[in-house]
């Protein structure tokens, strides 16, 4: 099937296995991870797609697919449940002779050039399902199209002694390209990779094809397509982002953007207007009640929960209870959650559809020491009065 | 035993004062996130009724936009749900009673192939499951089922519909606009009957000056040994909001468990437009005492025994009590508010107080500043 033309069309990587969120992501593919009380990792690229104007999404999938594709189902809570367009979950599929994985992230592309040729498009824009940003993506597609880009690439700003940790772009002074280097030991710049790529599709075919053709190819876009653009002579450009962006693949990091979504001035703020909102699939529970006992400070609380205890600096999301007495402190408390009668959360990741029971303790922080983040898996029974240390996973 | 479903979203829209200045009642703002309408129409869907009518008058815009393309709720307008807007009758586009009201519906009701209709309108609020109501109409053999609520009648209340059971359950009396004493039941607008015989009483009744469903249809073709009429008591919580007091009332009941626990059970959602609001965000300095609280709030002052929709902000410094804030108010800092209902977008200025009665509640029309 064939559809009019489309100026770009957006590749979500949702494929990742996560595998540094651990308990996590056992059951979960990591876009589909909770974040920020109703939304999870993957509402934030989706949402930034239909904010900047970009109706035609596919989405990779591989690993645990299934609660994935049931979040995204037609698309509908991101307004891109569009016949012409809209979101399509593509996973590897079995062809007539061999079933493939996808062998990494340009390998996965490449084995859906039939979906990204049916629209025809003049670019194709690469995203990974594992940051938590908002972003105008139309804004550096304009920025690539006037400088006759065949490659652009968002790099955001890190601190020197931080660039040994990113793939690195080292660009002329009209943001031309002229080196990537990944992970250097000697950084010349500082402007890092966010893994947000558009590329004109003509150029980004042809090297799909050569790179499926080389064996010796780990078939992956930092590792494969860049440096071999790059080496044909092409032009590539990179494109300054100067908001708020993280890479939450890791516990920490994880809990480090959710509390960053805490205080007078967050360092990232869910909020916006019509056009620049975080879109979710909502569920369909009542209000929250917060009961006479409850004292909640400094935190974010979604709808459907029932709050009888203390919250503080933290973020409980969808359809969870606290019960009477119960404490949670510094912690992310994901949905559907239940914190009984007197049991205390501190600086802790609670996962899906947990139970603490009564009198509990989950976590602990000492200021004296590191912080350590108490991690306990989906539907996860912590029995009555059991205590789990700071930085254990369960 | 397929059933198909019309809602009146507008019957009583007098009674609610300011509330309905510029919305049906069907639009009204209820329990912290939800329309009045989201209640009739989750029911019904809830039931597996797909093929609904929703009846207006006028002022029916707040609920065409609320009700979208009523994905929300699993259906689509246009091929399950229709609206219906004023039959062309020569008197302003308004009707007289749900007989009357029901001419609009006579293409949905011909064009349906549903043996049974089920009506209701949007002043009650429960949840309810049709297809048990719709069995035991069935079952029963009788010609409407009307469904029913005991304990609300008090001997000073008016009931639209009032109704006396023997222990068999069969009718000892029936009565309309009657204050009707304790040992009645009270008619939730709720009816069940076979989709031909509505049409032949609409075709039959309305043209001989008979408009309204109780008073003209029900209760003396009941008398007169016409129809025979069954009665399905409803045992969960209903609550009825047929006047500002009620109203205010009901929310408050909102903040009790077994109300909450009655009326949102997770096997029969009640549904509603989807904002995509932020959680609600608690300041450092907050307090929030036995309050229902919907997403997109800022809470940095003191809220207490009130019901808050979408998108309110309280101010640091400002104490409201015993109220009820709609979507987009603001409660400036230090400002005092009790026993209020304050509308749509309302702004109270800072340090402002502004006090009603539990019997009178304030209310504050939409979009002013106080």
């Amino acid at each position: 099937m064939q559809f009019q033309k489309k100026r770009c069309v957006a590749m979500l990587l949702a494929g990742g296995q996560g595998s540094r969120l651990m308990v996590l992501t056992e059951n979960t593919a990591k876009p589909a991870v909770p974040f920020g009380g109703k939304y999870r990792i993957i509402d934030f690229p989706l949402s930034n797609c239909v904010n900047s104007k970009i109706d035609t999404v596919g989405i990779l999938t591989q690993y645990q697919p299934l609660e994935l594709n049931e979040y995204i189902g037609n698309g509908q809570p991101w307004g891109l449940n569009s016949s012409h367009g809209g979101v399509q979950i593509l996973p590897p599929y079995a062809r007539s002779k061999r079933s493939e994985w996808y062998k990494g992230t340009a390998n996965a592309i490449y084995q859906n050039i039939g979906f990204i040729e049916r629209y025809s498009p003049d670019n194709v824009l690469i995203l990974s399902g594992d940051h938590i940003y908002k972003m105008d993506y139309a804004a550096m597609l304009r920025f690539h199209e006037q400088n006759e880009s065949d490659c652009t690439i968002a790099v955001r700003e890190v601190p020197l002694e931080e660039a040994s940790r990113f793939g690195i772009m080292n660009t002329r002074e009209d943001g031309s390209i002229y080196e990537f280097e990944e992970k250097p030991k000697k950084p010349k710049s500082t402007n890092a990779s966010m893994g947000i790529y558009v590329f004109k599709w003509s150029v980004l075919k042809k090297f799909l094809e050569e790179d499926e053709a080389d064996p010796s190819s780990e078939n992956d876009f930092g590792k494969n397509i860049i440096p071999a653009i790059l080496n044909a002579g092409h032009r590539l450009f990179a494109y300054r982002f100067k908001g708020y962006w993280k890479d939450v693949g890791t516990i920490n990091s994880l809990w480090e953007a959710n509390m960053e979504l805490l205080g007078d001035e967050p360092a990232f703020d869910l909020h916006g207007s019509k056009g620049h909102k975080i879109y979710a699939r909502n569920t369909a529970v009542p209000s929250s009640f917060i009961a006479a006992s409850a004292e909640i400070h400094d935190s974010l609380v979604a709808e459907g929960c029932n709050v009888e205890g203390t919250i503080t600096h933290s973020v409980v999301s969808t359809g969870c209870t606290v019960g009477r007495g119960a404490e949670i402190t510094d912690s992310v408390i994901m949905p559907d959650v239940v914190i009984e009668n007197g049991a205390i959360v501190r600086s802790a990741i609670i996962a899906e559809g947990c139970h603490i029971k009564a009198g509990a303790r989950v976590g602990d922080y000492d200021p004296e020491q590191e912080r350590r983040i108490t991690v306990v898996g989906k539907d996860k029974l912590i029995a009555e009065g059991s205590v789990i240390a700071a930085g254990a996973i369960v | 035993m397929e059933a198909m479903g019309i809602i009146f979203s507008n019957i009583y829209d007098s009674n609610m004062g300011e509330l309905t200045k510029e919305r049906t009642s069907g639009s009204i703002p209820f329990g912290s996130r939800y329309r009045q309408i989201d209640f009739a129409l989750s029911n019904m869907a809830n039931s597996g009724i797909r093929n609904i009518g929703i009846i207006t008058k006028y002022n029916y815009s707040s609920l065409m936009d609320h009700l979208g393309s009523c994905e929300e709720w699993d259906l689509k307008l246009g091929d399950d749900v229709r609206f219906m807007p004023p039959y062309a009758t020569g008197h302003n586009g308004s009707y007289r009673g749900k007989l009357e009201a029901l001419q609009s519906a006579m293409s949905v009701l011909h064009h349906s192939d549903a043996e049974y209709v089920v009506l209701s309108d949007t002043t009650v609020l429960c949840a309810i499951n049709y297809r048990l109501v719709l069995e035991e109409h069935i079952a029963s053999g009788c010609d409407v089922t009307v469904v029913a609520k005991r304990g609300q009648t008090n001997g000073v209340r008016k009931c639209p519909l009032a109704v006396k059971l023997n222990d068999d359950g069969t009718i000892a009396d029936m009565a309309v606009d009657y204050c009707a004493p304790e040992d009645y039941l009270i008619g939730m607008s709720m009816f069940v009957m076979k989709r031909e015989q509505l049409i032949h009483i609409v075709q039959e009744m309305v043209p001989h000056g008979r408009y309204h469903y109780e008073r003209d249809f029900l209760l003396p073709e009941y008398m007169a040994g016409r129809i025979r009429v069954n009665v399905y008591p409803f045992h969960n919580v209903a609550l009825f909001n047929n006047s500002v007091e009620t109203y205010f009332d009901n929310s408050m009941a909102l903040l009790q468990e077994d109300v909450r626990r009655s009326l949102f059970r997770s096997e029969v959602p009640i549904y509603t437009k989807v904002r995509d609001a932020v959680p609600t965000v608690y300041g450092p300095n907050g307090r929030t005492a036995n309050c229902l609280i919907s997403d997109g709030c800022h809470i940095s002052g003191s809220a207490e025994d009130c019901v808050i929709f979408r998108e309110v902000d309280i101010d640091e410094g400002a104490d409201v009590r015993d109220s009820i804030l709609m979507q987009g108010s603001h409660i400036g800092a230090g400002a005092r508010v009790r026993y209020c209902i304050l509308d749509k977008n309302v702004t109270i200025r800072p340090g402002v107080r502004l006090l009603g009665s539990r019997e009178h509640p304030l209310v504050v029309d939409k979009g002013d500043t106080v």
